[in-house]
Formats: structure tokens, sequence, C-alpha cells
């Protein structure tokens, strides 16, 4: 595997978590380091969401083994908003609605949440509308949209791209990205592509994109690729991996 | 004054909580000297009512005469406030010069008072009443909207503590609009009783609000919107947030007597629970004696959206933010409901103060 000579953002070893008391990863290990973009890939049932919300904090995905730490903190010891200010974003599958709430007023909230915990400035009022307005715009996403309430009414494409104006707004240092392309269309898949490569390539920020399919990463190129199954990763390769994936399917790989 | 209060074994108060209001009735007020400048939302009409007694100094009251009031009610607790306070009548087209606002002070003892909004045909007013301080504010209010007159009518209920209780009685007539909202918060227990009757032919009544309630508080709206005439409209929205042991009751009635055909009803009865031992009653009522109507009624209970919560938590919100955000969408639609803006400000910010403070 490649570890590269940059340190190691977010270290996975010997996870073990279950959902309901089932067990669902079963000793994960898996490192990124700073600068680079990882996929997870893998049939349905591996694991993969259960990943993402145990990376994410999310209650009733419970840590039974194993340690994660985030740029040398333990990752599983802080809150989700804690992860959040610490740097983590979590990319949704299925973005959540919230009626009653705007766009606007959530992201504005959440960063300054974020800001006030790492001990900067909140941004104004006119500030932030300035950044939303450039990360709407970038995205193809019109800013009206984001005046709106939280995801209410918008197709599958605009959440994906609406998770995207997030990622830029808030700029975090990992991403961690699940099944971001499923539900687009060839103009979403690129848009988000665009957007994940311009907000997250840079040499201290990395992603994790968990998918099913290779076809996102025809526009983000990864690094490296994981087979994810059986709660565990069983296989590890550069990015030729997706294209064998895709190929042969996962029951030759994974077995 | 002897205090017959009505009883719980009745139907239309057994999630009252009247126990404390003999004891207020008997008590003395405390002198509290008590700025309310800052309550002041426009440069309109202003009174100023402490224990239910108008003070001049501090008042502008405008078209608004003070002295005896031509109401009478057989409500329980209403028919105590028949008697003096306030009228504001205007002529046919005439329009109140500005938002009226109504400030009443308690003081920690019992005090009743009539008002009454008496508008002509396509007259136009919009009014305010808030309650703060402490003790027993009781209100009657009789309204008679002529023909299209148009009322826009915004109580909030602030005490720190005691009881407020309202009852408001209206009569509206052909093509007359009524529109009531209420925010109820503070410290104190409320009772809002509403009588609203659609008397005349495409008439529209409307009475809602956000009753907020923590600790040990009630509060509590029991309304009757009464179809008389033939082609009236009318909403009911009324949102219930219960956090600790709280209690938030909504009675909600809509009557279409057998003439008032192409009646158009709706009710919309929410309620959140915060907390696992609060309490959210809420009681959905249609009678209807016409054939062609439309009356719509929806009533839930529910508590925060746990993948909402998460959602916002995992973009940096903490939890108690995260849980005033969503609180604070669950009553902003039928705040926004509020006509007035300044009004309508006033209110989502009151709301976001009392979120602010559940945490």
């Amino acid at each position: 595997m490649n570890t590269g000579s940059h340190g190691q953002m977010l270290e996975i070893t010997n996870l073990h978590a279950t959902v309901d008391d089932k067990p669902i990863l079963k000793g994960l290990t898996l490192s990124v380091g700073a600068g680079e973009v990882h996929a997870i890939m893998g049939p349905n049932g591996a694991g993969k969401s259960t990943l993402s919300y145990v990376l994410g904090g999310r209650p009733g995905y419970d840590v039974t083994g194993g340690t994660v730490a985030f740029n040398g903190q333990d990752l599983l010891e802080m809150e989700p908003h804690e992860r959040a200010a610490a740097g983590l974003f979590l990319g949704f599958q299925y973005p959540v609605e919230i009626p009653g709430v705007s766009n606007v007023q959530f992201l504005r909230t959440a960063l300054n949440a974020q800001r006030r915990a790492r001990g900067e400035d909140e941004l104004s009022a006119g500030d932030f509308l300035r950044l939303a307005r450039a990360q709407a715009d970038a995205l193809g996403l019109d800013m009206e949209m984001l005046k709106r309430p939280v995801n209410v009414g918008f197709s599958g494409g605009e959440k994906k791209r609406n998770e995207m104006v997030q990622l830029g707004i808030i700029g975090p240092k990992l991403a961690i990205l699940d099944e971001t392309d499923s539900g687009l269309d060839i103009d979403a898949l690129k848009a988000v592509g665009d957007g994940i490569n311009r907000i997250m390539r840079a040499p201290d920020k990395a992603v994790l994109l968990i998918t099913h399919y290779q076809r996102l990463l025809d526009y983000v190129r990864p690094d490296v690729v994981h087979v994810l199954a059986g709660g565990r990763i069983v296989r590890s390769g550069g990015a030729e991996l997706a294209h064998e994936l895709e190929r042969e399917g996962y029951g030759a790989i994974a077995a | 004054m002897t205090l017959a209060l009505p009883s719980r074994r009745e139907e239309a108060w057994r999630w009252s909580d009247l126990s404390a209001l003999p004891a207020l009735a008997a008590a003395r007020p405390a002198r509290v000297a008590r700025d309310v400048s800052g309550l002041r939302l426009g440069d309109g009409p202003f009174l100023v009512f402490v224990d239910g007694v108008f003070d001049a100094t501090r008042s502008a009251p405008g078209p608004v005469a003070l002295g005896p009031v031509d109401a009478a009610s057989d409500h329980p607790l209403g028919r105590h406030a028949a008697g003096t306070g306030w009228t504001l009548a205007l002529e046919r087209d005439a329009a109140a010069s500005g938002l009226v606002e109504i400030v009443h002070v308690g003081n920690g003892a019992a005090n009743h008072l009539a008002g009454r909004i008496a508008l002509g045909a396509d007259a136009q007013a919009s009014i305010v009443e808030t309650f703060v301080g402490d003790g027993w504010s009781n209100r009657l209010t009789a309204i008679t909207l002529a023909p299209s007159a148009r009322l826009m009518r915004a109580v909030r209920i602030d005490q720190t503590s005691g009881f407020q209780s309202l009852r408001d009685e209206a009569m509206i007539a052909e093509n007359a609009s009524l529109v009531t909202s209420v925010l109820a918060a503070g410290g104190a227990g409320s009772r809002i009783d509403g009588a609203l009757t659609l008397a005349g032919v495409a008439a529209f009544a409307e009475m809602g609000g956000a009753l907020l309630s923590r600790g040990s508080q009630r509060h509590e709206a029991a309304v009757v919107v009464r179809h008389a005439a033939a082609s009236g409209t009318s909403r009911q929205s009324w949102r219930a947030v219960a956090d600790d042991t709280a209690t938030a009751s909504l009675a909600a009635r809509v009557e279409v007597a057998r003439g008032a055909q192409k009646t158009d009803g709706e009710q919309s009865l929410r309620g959140l629970l915060l907390k696992r031992a609060a309490t959210v009653n809420l009681k959905p009522e249609l009678e209807i004696f016409a054939d062609d109507v439309k009356c719509a009624h929806g009533a839930t209970v529910g508590e925060l959206d746990a993948r909402a919560l998460f959602y916002l938590e995992s973009r940096g919100v903490p939890p108690a933010e995260a849980r005033a955000l969503l609180t604070q969408a669950f009553v902003a639609d039928v705040l926004e409901r509020v006509g007035e803006e300044k009004v309508r400000d006033a209110f989502l910010a009151a709301a976001g103060a009392w979120l602010g403070g559940a945490a």
C-alpha cells in the first residue's frame, strides 16, 4: 500500500463495529495520508456505509473494538460536531431534508460553530454569503436554492451538488464521501467530480471515496483503491484495481 | 368577588390546572416598577396596563378609548373580566393609525380586564398585546367585524410566573377577515380560549400560534370556530412544544351549521416532545351539518428527527444548537403567519430566545 511520504491523516486499526448488535465491521485496517485520495469499493452489504457512519459518529453505530486516529487524535472519543470542527466532513448518500431551516442558516450556523470551536472569529453575514455564492456558482447550483429549506424539494442531483457546496463552504481536511455518485446523471457526476478535485486536491487534505461503481473514479482518480468485503479490507491496489473490479465483478476479487 | 372556577371533571377543562388561581386572586400586588419601553415595536398607539389599571403617563392611546366596555360573556373565566377596559372602535373605511400596541404588566396578584374591538365596514386595524410580569392576568376580548373589515391580532404571552387566561369572542361579517396569532412562552401557565363565529357569507377566520412550554409549565389553547354562513374559510394552525415535564394542549373545533355550504375549514395541530416525560395533548374536532364542505384536519405528535439532528451535528452544529434550530423550524411556519413585519420579527426573535435558553 502507498503510505507516501506524508504523515497519516486517518489511521484505522482493527476496527470492529455493530449495528443493532449485528457485527458489520470485523477488523478493518486502513490508513490515508495527507494529499491522498482513497476509494473504498465493495459489494452491497460489505459495510461501506457503516464505515462512513462510524467515522462520523452516528448514534446506533457502536464500535466494539479497534482504534481510529485522525491527525493523531482519538476520533472515537469525539462527538459528531467535534469531529467536524477537527476537520472531518461526511458526505451523505441520502442528504436529509430539513423543512423550516434554510441552507444559508444551516451552513452559517455550522461554519461559525466550527470556527468558534477552533478559536477563530465568526464570519459576518456578508462574508458568509459571498463564500456561499462562490461555492454555489462553482457547483452550478442556483444561489436561490441555498435560501430555501435544506434539501426540501431538491432533486437527487441537486442534493448531491448541495453536499459539494457544503464541502466547499466548510473546507474540511478529510472528506468521507458515501456513495456521492449514486443517482447522478452524467452532468451532475462531472460537476460533483470537479468539485471534489477543486476543493480537496491539496497536499494537506485527503479524501475517502466510498462507492459501488467505478464511474466517479473516472473523474476523481484515486491514489489507492481498497476492496471492502465482509467487514474488512480484503485487497488494496492502485487505480487499475477499480477497472479490474468493474470488469470481473466483486465475486472473483473478494473471494 | 367569589371565584367560581371550572373543574377538571368538565371535558373542556380536563387538561387545565387552575389550582394556583384562588391564591393569586386573594393576593395583593407587589409594587414593582418595570420598564416596558423596550417592548414597544412601532410608533403608533401604545397602551400600558399595570395590574389591569391603565397607566396614562406611559401611554399614548390614540383611537383607543378607556372606560366601561360593552362586552359580556358566560365563559367561566372570561365573565370575570367583563367590566372596564379598552375599546377600539373604527368607523366605516377607517384605519387605525399604525400598529396598536398594548402591554399588560402583572405584579403578582390577580387582574381582570375587558377589551373590545369593533371595526366598521371596510375598516382595518392591526393590534398586538404582550403580557409580562407575574400574577393572574385574565382577559375578555370581544370582537365584531362589519362587512369587509380586516383585523390582524397578535398576542404574546410572556409572564415570568402566574397564569394568563384569554377569552376571545368574535363575530365576523360578510367578507370580513380576522387573523389571530399567539406566541405563548415565558414561565407561566396559560389558557387561551377562542369562540369565533363566521356570521356572514365568505368570512375568513384564522387563529393559531405556538405554545412553548418547559419545566412544569402548562400552556393550553381551546378554540371553537363556528361557520354559521356559507362560503366561509377558517384556518387553525397550532404548534405545541413541551420540554422537561411540561404539558402543552390544543383543542380545536370546527362547527359547520346546516346552511353553511361551501365551507373550507382546515386544522393543523402538531406537537413536539423534547423530553420523554413531557406531554402534548391534541384534540381536533369537526361537527358538520352541511353536505357540501371541505374540512381537513391533521394532528401529529413526535420528537425531533434523529436523522436531521445527526446531519446538523455532522456539519459541526453542537447538539443543543441543533435541537434549537429544529425546534425553531417546527414553530416558524405558524409564526410567519403574523402579518405585521415588525411583530413577526419580534415573535420569531422571542421564540428564538426561548429556544436559546432551552439548552
